[in-house]
């Protein structure tokens, strides 16, 4: 069935081709954003080579004017001066939201995987795991924030290896509950994935003489971390927006950047969406990274579903 | 008949909350004897064969492995399942390794071999069971016959003392039991010590020492198998044998 890859009739070609004009268009897309933050970033590292620090990177009365010789762009050509005027701000809060929600993501995995092999494996770690995971997720994020922050008033207690990294210590409190916060998330998308492995590969692996803990690390995670790709991602996902209540306690997150930009030009909607626009083009990334990660892990048969 | 050198089970019996699922179970074999156990379903046999390498927990009698209490609490069980090796109904393969990752893990993880050197022992086991083809294929892509030959050479690479076999073809289509039983054949061959639970009479009759038959717990009868098969002396052997060779 040679003729079964290629597609027969006028309209599948053409659906074909769609699709993939329409990849092409989002791969563009991605290139710009993605080339337009690390320009930034670049530039502002290296102290301005490109344009000066806070400068867009394109001028704001080119595009200006450009648009304005356009007869059916002509209208929108200030708005577009402004966006551009802010894409500066955004390109700074962005940053500190990737990083934030990255290393928040990283530490988090790294204590949810143990927090879900105790709960699912433990006995009186169980309790303390599941203790640990209900208080987390049953009260609200922003709370354990001002906790953090107000209540215990962690970024005066920054060590001085860390106070450096980012120009203000709160970024590290906001790192910290977003990590303690994410980690009982995703232990709880861990855990039902452990769940899912099969007993007989537990009693496969204690049979070859595997002890309990060696079992769970070389049969149980490498596949139950697998199932709990895609449930993870929505955790991934999650997390890169409500890194936004960073701004709450005064983190210049890119929720926090694009707020003050509205409160002093008091043009809420044309910000928040461009804002809106970014957070979306993070989640896009972050969804499709993780789509490529777990192609890239698959293994012939693993996690289809049985057709018994 | 055996005189219990190498594997003495004695009156074991075990409970699972009230209902007791074996009653004072006992037999004797000695290195290189193949014993089989048959039964109904529910009989207790392949509980009787976890016991042997402690996947479940007797609570009563004793089990002496090459003058080793097995039962002992001291005992180090991971130690033990090291030297006894295991077969599924199942299979059990792990689903994330290939075949030789699969019966490569314990020599690596458990023996400490080198990855190389568990790696030529795993080529090694797979190329004893036939599989020489199939070294990198994932459970997934292999048929039933081929998971329980991989499972065989998974047991085998650990160089066991003792194999033990739970219903190893029960869950193969009937044109695949001919290779798993082949493989076992070779290893009857090479003088392996085999506890082996199946209703594949025709392997029992041909390889066993030693048939014994459970039911309800109990051993109900035991003897080398043309007596057991030919002439056995309770009326319930009788009846299953009957009831299983009607099934052929």
């Amino acid at each position: 069935m040679a003729s079964a890859t290629r597609p027969a009739t006028v309209r599948e070609r053409v659906a074909a081709s769609d699709r993939s004009i329409g990849r092409l268009l989002l791969v563009a897309a991605g290139a710009l954003f993605w080339g337009w933050l690390l320009v930034s970033w670049v530039n502002r590292w290296l102290g301005g080579v490109l344009v000066p620090i806070g400068e867009p990177l394109v001028s704001a009365a080119a595009v200006e004017a450009t648009l304005a010789a356009l007869p059916g762009l002509a209208a929108y050509a200030a708005d577009a001066a402004f966006v551009v005027e802010l894409t500066p701000q955004l390109a700074r809060g962005t940053w500190l939201t990737v990083v934030i929600t990255a290393v928040s993501l990283v530490v988090g995995f790294v204590i949810a995987v143990p927090l879900a092999v105790a709960r699912v494996y433990g006995r009186f770690s169980a309790w303390l795991s599941l203790a640990y995971t209900e208080l987390l997720r049953g009260t609200p994020l922003l709370a354990q924030l001002f906790v953090l922050y107000y209540g215990l008033n962690l970024a005066s207690y920054v060590p001085g290896a860390l106070s450096g990294v980012f120009a203000r210590g709160v970024v590290w409190v906001a790192i910290l509950g977003f990590t303690l916060n994410g980690a009982a998330y995703q232990a709880e998308y861990i855990r039902g994935a452990l769940e899912s492995v099969e007993e007989g590969q537990i009693t496969a692996g204690r049979a070859i003489g595997l002890s309990k803990l060696e079992t769970i690390y070389h049969v149980v995670l490498p596949q139950g971390l697998r199932y709990a790709i895609p449930s993870w991602t929505n955790e991934f996902v999650y997390l890169i927006k409500y890194s936004s209540l960073a701004a709450f306690i005064t983190v210049p997150e890119l929720y926090y950047r694009a707020d003050q930009v509205a409160s002093e030009t008091f043009r809420y909607t044309l910000i928040f969406v461009v804002t809106g626009v970014t957070y979306l083009a993070l989640v896009l990334t972050a969804s499709k990274l993780m789509g490529r990660v777990e192609e890239a892990v698959a293994i012939p048969g693993l996690g289809v579903e049985r057709e018994e | 008949m055996s005189d219990g050198d190498f594997l003495r089970v004695t009156d074991v019996s075990k409970w699972y909350g009230d209902e007791r699922v074996l009653h004072d179970v006992s037999f004797e074999m000695d290195r290189g004897d193949v014993t089989v156990l048959i039964g109904p379903s529910g009989s207790g046999k392949s509980t009787m064969l976890r016991c042997v390498n402690r996947l479940a927990e007797a609570q009563e009698g004793s089990i002496r492995l090459d003058g080793e209490e097995v039962l002992s609490p001291d005992l180090d069980v991971d130690e033990l399942r090291r030297e006894v090796g295991m077969v599924f109904q199942g299979f059990n393969l792990f689903a994330h390794l290939t075949a030789v990752g699969n019966v490569a893990l314990g020599p690596r993880r458990v023996l400490g071999l080198s990855e190389a050197d568990a790696r030529e022992r795993a080529e090694e086991q797979l190329d004893r069971v036939g599989l020489a083809d199939q070294l990198d294929s994932y459970p997934a892509e292999l048929s039933g016959g081929q998971q329980q030959r991989v499972g065989i050479a998974r047991a085998l690479a650990m160089e066991p003392k003792l194999m033990l076999f739970d219903e190893p073809t029960s869950a193969l289509d009937p044109e695949l039991i001919g290779e798993v039983l082949e493989a076992m054949h070779g290893l009857v061959d090479e003088g392996m010590t085999m506890l082996v639970v199946t209703h594949e009479m025709s392997f029992a009759r041909e390889v066993a020492d030693e048939v014994v038959f459970l039911d309800e717990g109990h051993v109900v009868e035991r003897g080398p198998p043309d007596q057991l098969f030919e002439r056995p002396e309770k009326e319930r052997t009788g009846r299953f044998l009957e009831r299983i060779a009607s099934h052929d």
